[in-house]
């Protein structure tokens, strides 16, 4: 209980009453009205220290005090407003966007995924996969007969578990009426037991499960909250999944999105032995599905050690069976055949995520920590500045008693205010940065701020606190009692102004924002660079989204749909031409392979590869995408199954494997080649040019899933909902997958540099700004200090632009003093950041000069007021003040 | 001129003692503070002199204990007064601190009758 319900008020009446009553009591005994209330008054003693003493006893004292303090402070914060917002927001953009980074870097870096006993959770890696086989990734995939092999063997690891993706992307569901898309994984029946992930509701998955091959789902609690508000009656409704009823059972504990690195999974079913549940959703080989098909390694493993083992130990014992089970059903290896070797990687959350963010990752940390450690000496400085301004204040209070320690506290209080605000508003902030950074990153689990991060942000707030209810002390309290006895004020502050502390920090602001600027004009113009490479088509109004129509089940079936879309979507309003593509472009993915040309191995030009990147692509495609067609002719509806086999190629494939000579008619894998078109991307932006060449649809065997371009007129997204509303007539299954621009998708592929380039940027301008405000503020607090100066030099005649000039000398002093310092420390950046760069050089001279001059320009302008304002005192006024 | 009434025969409360007083003051009925005071002096035949701030302050400090409680009323005299009560903890706590303080009495007098003959020259 810090305060009782009794008031001080309450006291008071009842010793007034008591001094009444007592003086009563004399008048009773005989004595005059005076004499009694004059001795009731004297038997009493001292009131005011009762009273005090009633005040101090019901409270604890430290507590009363500080309140007391955080009055005051808060009163004088309220005084000088402007002192108090640039303070809390210096603090908030400084510590927010440092919060905000390590968020992510926590979440991709360090962070293990939210299972039990993380350290002896292992994700299985193999140094390659034996030779004619296919795999999803090389190092991270495995056949069903690794799996089988390894999971009977108990003594070194207790758990195998395996998952298998439905799909690269995420998979038509139906749950209500409308179809809808979901992510999901397919998984062994250990997957939430061997993990030791926690069920929120219902039951996961068990042995029988796997076995039977159940048609049941586990929900992810995302998901469930999301997409059923957490209805508890989720449990025992049906989900169609691919057109295939599950019957949901259970929900996943908070916070676990799966395995698959940066992905957010929906929702888990049982390993499945169906066609259309084939890993990935591809057709079955020779009529083999995943776990009969030994050459497809396509299953993802991990492991939990088994107890009492240590990881080495583990992988000893099971490196003989591995490579054992990975020749099973394949024969004998090759006589010169390297034999895959087994590894365990951390099961962190986000893994292999290291090498691809790391980098920049750690460059953004160290671009955030240069922000902070502005904004950090920036508040110090400001705190600094008015508690020197402050001190006729301060003697004064020294001088009329109050302790050192006193306004030591009092001082410690402002800081502690400052921070508090500042720490909630950088929180706020930092939720959002972390968002928006996750999203820019492409990373889809749901990542915030979290625990670990919160102690980093305070431990940085303490350091704060203590460094700015320090910095201030010793300019407040150097000056002593003493000081206030002294009639001049210019006199007296004058002592205090030793500002060679102050200089030297602006100094080092300067040369950090220098670092900044050029590392932001460096990754800006890079860029610029990725954005304006050409890629070979026109994207304005090119709409793309994928199509995976569950009803369908064989390939003239197939050919037939898209070709009745293909004529639907054409009838559209608004819609140009319509084509369709097996591979997304601009997606990162490829289908690769080496070809072979009239019917041998192609003679290379030196330095060339036969490797050339294809795509099963229908009619009309090119002129959708508006790709020049420069030789012969694109697919039409005429070639089909029954037709010549036909293929188009690249310009820079007929110069790679055909050169000097007229590609029509020359064979490719047996297919006729019947155009050349220009070249153009296909996976990503900033890829080098390739050899490219497109087989059709409808004479390849096709896979079902598609994705659909479309050029429309006007506003592009738009056609969307038109759009769902005829594929829903003709397979209500069948969501739009991933719809998107055609600019917009392709832009991802250098999301990363567009992060980081956006990033930079705003940490170089918030630099600016920052650095703005310490230069303009100790400038300001400086002319302030020097106005009898100044009045004394224009009273023997010194001239306004002499003064102007005196002030503008001061900036450009410590401006020079800071490029000189911050160029070198930038080239070391620069250096750092070459990876990041695109078609720019680490010391590109534009950069260097636009961060001097964009340095140049703040001084300038941050010490445009104070020079103003030194050369409009008026002599007379300024040594009046003496 | 003499600062204080200064009555040679009267002597301050000791520590503690105080709280035992007004608990039982309070167990004859309800009482504003300067009755408690008037009444300890009285019964006392004026041997002890209540300083009237720590008498408040011993009152709050019950107050807070919830061995007392007190309320506005009217005191014979028409005068708006603030009674204090004794609750059921507060008496007993008046009858355990009864007991503490027969016993103390009675060990400090046992002490104090015996200290009269030396003990060494009885042998």
């Amino acid at each position: 209980m810090f305060r009782r319900k009794r008031s001080e008020d309450d006291f008071a009446e009842e010793i007034r009453t008591h001094l009444e009553l007592e003086a009563d009591d004399l008048r009773q005994e005989g004595l005059n009205e005076e004499e009694a209330r004059w001795k009731a008054r004297r038997a009493f003693g001292n009131v005011r220290a009762a009273q005090e003493r009633f005040y101090t006893s019901g409270r604890w004292i430290g507590l009363d005090r500080l309140l007391r303090d955080l009055r005051f402070g808060l009163r004088g914060l309220r005084q000088s407003p402007g002192f108090a917002a640039a303070a809390i927001l210096t603090l908030a953009l400084g510590v927010g966007a440092n919060t905000a980074v390590f968020s992510v870097m926590d979440a991709v870096l360090l962070r293990s995924l939210p299972v039990s006993d993380p350290q002896r959770v292992v994700l299985l890696r193999t140094s390659r996969s034996p030779n004619n086989t296919g795999t999803i990734d090389s190092n991270a995939t495995f056949s069903w007969p690794v799996y089988d092999a390894l999971r009977h063997r108990g003594d070194a690891l207790s758990q195998v578990i395996a998952t298998g993706d439905l799909s690269s992307d995420k998979v038509g569901v139906r749950i209500d009426a409308e179809p809808e898309t979901a992510e999901g994984d397919m998984v062994s029946g250990n997957f939430f037991s061997g993990l030791g992930v926690p069920l929120a509701r219902g039951r996961g998955f068990t042995a029988q499960d796997e076995q039977d091959h159940t048609q049941t789902a586990v929900l992810s609690y995302n998901y469930w909250t999301r997409r059923f508000s957490r209805s508890p009656d989720v449990l025992g409704t049906t989900m169609f999944i691919k057109g295939v009823p599950f019957t949901i059972v259970g929900v996943a504990g908070p916070g676990f999105e799966g395995t698959e690195a940066g992905r957010s999974m929906d929702f888990w079913i049982p390993l499945q032995n169906r066609v259309e549940f084939n890993v990935l959703g591809n057709p079955p080989e020779n009529g083999k599905l995943y776990q009969q098909d030994p050459t497809w390694w396509c299953l993802q493993l991990i492991a939990r050690i088994a107890p009492g083992r240590t990881r080495a130990q583990a992988l000893a014992s099971v490196q003989p069976l591995f490579q054992r089970a990975a020749y099973v059903g394949l024969g004998a290896p090759m006589p010169h055949e390297r034999i895959p070797v087994l590894s365990f990687a951390d099961a962190r959350d986000f893994p292999g995520f290291e090498e691809q963010y790391g980098k920049p990752l750690h460059a953004l940390m160290a671009l955030v920590a240069l922000v902070l450690v502005i904004a950090l000496t920036n508040v110090a400085m400001l705190l600094v500045a008015r508690n020197a301004a402050r001190q006729t204040e301060f003697s004064l209070r020294l001088a009329l008693g109050a302790g050192r320690v006193k306004l030591l506290r009092q001082l410690l209080t402002e800081s502690l205010l400052l921070v508090a605000a500042g720490g909630a508003l950088a929180w706020c902030f930092a939720l959002g940065a972390t968002r928006t950074l996750a999203r820019w990153a492409l990373i889809e689990s749901s990542l915030a701020p979290d625990r670990t991060v919160l102690l980093f942000a305070l431990a940085v707030l303490a350091l704060a606190a203590l460094l700015f209810g320090l910095a201030p002390l010793r300019a407040a309290t150097a000056g002593g009692a003493e000081l206030s006895l002294r009639t001049s004020a210019a006199a007296a502050r004058t002592d205090a102004g030793k500002t060679r502390f102050g200089k030297a920090i602006v100094s080092l602001q300067m040369a950090l924002c220098v670092v900044l600027l050029v590392g932001a004009a460096l990754l800006t113009r890079s860029l610029r660079n990725l954005e304006n490479i050409p890629l070979g088509m026109n994207t304005d109004g090119l709409v793309v989204f994928g199509l995976n129509p569950q009803s369908l089940h064989s390939e003239p079936a197939l050919v037939r749909f898209y070709q009745e879309l293909q004529r639907r979507l054409r009838l559209l309003p608004g819609v140009e031409s319509a084509a369709v593509m097996q591979e997304r472009i601009g997606s990162w993915w490829s289908n690769n392979s080496n070809v072979m040309v009239d019917g041998h191995d192609p003679v290379l030009p030196a330095g060339a590869e036969n490797l050339v990147r294809e795509n099963d692509i229908g009619p009309d495609f090119f002129h959708t995408l508006q790709v020049p067609v420069l030789l012969g002719r694109e697919f039409t509806d005429a070639d089909n199954a029954g037709s010549q086999k036909v293929a188009i190629v690249s310009e820079l494939f007929a110069k790679t494997f055909l050169p000097n000579q007229n590609p029509l008619g020359h064979q490719v894998n047996g297919l006729t080649i019947v155009g050349v078109v220009q070249n153009h991307k296909y996976r990503s932006m900033d890829e080098a040019p390739i050899p490219m060449a497109w087989w059709d649809y409808a004479q390849a065997p096709g896979e079902g899933g598609m994705n659909v371009e479309m050029r429309v007129r006007d506003d592009a997204l738009a056609i969307l909902p038109t759009v769902r509303k005829v594929v829903a007539q003709m397979d209500p299954n069948a969501p739009l997958i991933r719809p998107t621009l055609q600019r917009t998708q392709f832009e991802q592929t250098i999301s990363q540099q567009i992060l980081f380039a956006r990033l930079a940027e705003f940490f170089g301008l918030l630099a600016v700004v920052l650095v703005a405000t310490g230069l303009y503020g100790t400038l300001a607090y400086r002319v302030n200090l020097r106005t009898a100066e100044i009045g004394v030099r224009m009273a023997v005649g010194a001239r306004r632009g002499q003064v102007v000039w005196m002030i503008l000398r001061d900036s450009l002093w410590l401006t020079a003093v800071g490029v000189a310092v911050g160029v070198p420390l930038a080239m070391l950046a620069g250096r750092g950041l070459t990876s990041s760069l695109y078609g720019v050089q680490p010391l590109d001279a534009l950069s260097y000069l636009l961060g001097v001059a964009g340095v140049a320009a703040v001084a300038l302008a941050a010490s445009a007021v104070p020079a103003a304002r030194a050369a409009s005192i008026d002599p007379l006024r300024a040594l009046r003040t003496e | 001129m003499s600062t204080q009434d200064s009555n040679p025969d009267r002597i301050a409360l000791l520590q503690g003692t105080l709280d035992l007083l007004i608990l039982r003051t309070l167990l004859l009925g309800p009482c504003h503070g300067q009755g408690v005071a008037r009444s300890i002096q009285r019964q006392s035949e004026e041997v002890f002199f209540v300083d009237h701030g720590s008498l408040y302050i011993a009152l709050q400090r019950l107050e807070d204990k919830k061995w007392i409680r007190a309320k506005w009323g009217v005191s014979e005299n028409n005068r708006r007064a603030r009674f204090y009560y004794l609750t059921p903890k507060g008496r007993e706590q008046l009858s355990d601190k009864t007991t503490e303080w027969q016993r103390l009495t009675r060990a400090v007098g046992l002490i104090l009758d015996s200290g009269g003959k030396p003990q060494g020259e009885e042998v």
